[in-house]
């Protein structure tokens, strides 16, 4: 007689939920090699656009893909492992803003986003530093993940832990500030 | 604030994701897009960020994901270390507190006897001959103790003897 006949259904079911919900076996070396280049500079880019610290971004993104292979992940494929990704280094943003330290983002000086900005950059760039530094870091994350790397509201709520719900409203304001933002920018630099 | 939602705008979100906007767009919709504040506000924040995208995208500086991943090899083994060295420290604590114990319950037991260790000590010389049996103090095992005591006295011993040989040899 198999033992699982023995238990209630109630555990032997969350037992095959378990199983059926495997951990994803770690990445190989050559594996998470092609893996890094094909997303490491989608999560550079978000990380030091938000975080508007290029310096930063390199610390947190090299963190999070040593976190990211020490892992345990459900979910398999390249999408999922990118979601997960993002996911990692959201929460690491997170706790570096919640660290009380002078190079805390709401400490960095109005012109450092301009100076970011300066030449060199492409005119986008140009525009979104000064309108990004306005924006609360939650925001930047939103906009980023909704409108750079294209998420949907429900890959936004899973990699920032924030409420699905929530999203579209957040995400609607946060959008027409920034929009309002670009505009005064676009006609400040035409002026 | 109030959603003000326009009914064109998941049209124009989707032309923007599949890259047809503004080119393969119909006028229309081009005519609507310049004046609908929400549509507008969707083209003008979509466009920027991804060209902002792919500006930073570039300007990356990227590591080495060899050096990344064997660095994630450590961490998993010195967490895996770690797991497995935390019973061996709790076995360490169990036993050094258990020998404290057995100590401080031995000491009391040897005041309430009045110390026979000390006629023990002042009879050693007057023995003669040096027997085995001569350097066991009689007062110090009671033939009352029962092997309750003892066992598990000589197991911490054990026990704490392992810990021991333990911390000298991971010192080691």
């Amino acid at each position: 007689m198999p033992w699982e006949s023995v238990l209630p259904s109630v555990l032997t079911r969350d037992a095959q939920l378990d199983a059926s919900r495997a951990a994803v076996p770690p990445m190989d070396n050559d594996a998470f090699a092609c893996f890094y280049e094909r997303s490491s500079r989608s999560v550079w880019a978000y990380l030091a656009r938000t975080s508007g610290d290029p310096a930063l971004a390199e610390d947190l993104m090299q963190e999070s893909y040593v976190r990211f292979l020490c892992a345990t992940r459900k979910e398999e494929g390249e999408v999922a492992a990118r979601r997960y990704l993002f996911r990692i280094a959201s929460n690491l943003l997170r706790d570096h803003w919640r660290r009380p330290r002078t190079s805390s983002l709401d400490e960095i000086s109005e012109d450092f986003f301009a100076a970011h900005g300066g030449s060199g950059q492409s005119d986008s760039q140009m525009m979104l530093g000064p309108a990004m530094k306005q924006m609360r870091p939650r925001d930047r994350q939103l906009l980023w993940l909704a409108y750079a790397e294209g998420y949907s509201h429900r890959e936004i709520a899973e990699v920032t832990g924030l409420a699905s719900a929530s999203i579209r409203l957040m995400l609607f304001r946060a959008r027409r500030k920034v929009a309002r933002l670009l505009r005064d920018t676009e006609s400040g630099r035409a002026l | 604030m109030k959603l003000g939602s326009c009914a064109r705008e998941k049209e124009v979100k989707d032309l923007l994701e599949r890259g047809h906007w503004p080119e393969a767009c119909a006028p229309d919709l081009r005519l609507h897009v310049s004046g609908c504040r929400n549509c507008g506000d969707l083209v003008l924040v979509t466009e920027t960020f991804r060209n902002a995208r792919a500006a930073a995208a570039g300007a990356a500086k990227l590591g080495s994901p060899g050096l990344l991943w064997w660095r994630a090899q450590l961490r998993r083994r010195n967490a895996a270390v770690e797991r497995i060295g935390r019973p061996l420290l709790s076995a360490q604590i169990f036993a050094l507190a258990t020998i404290l114990l057995l100590t401080v319950g031995f000491v009391v037991s040897q005041a309430r006897h009045g110390l026979g260790w000390l006629t023990w000590l002042e009879g050693l010389p007057e023995a003669g001959t040096l027997h085995l049996g001569n350097l066991w103090p009689t007062a110090l095992f009671d033939p009352s103790w029962s092997p309750l005591v003892l066992v598990p006295a000589v197991a911490t011993l054990v026990l704490l003897g392992g810990a021991v040989v333990y911390l000298v040899s991971e010192k080691q």
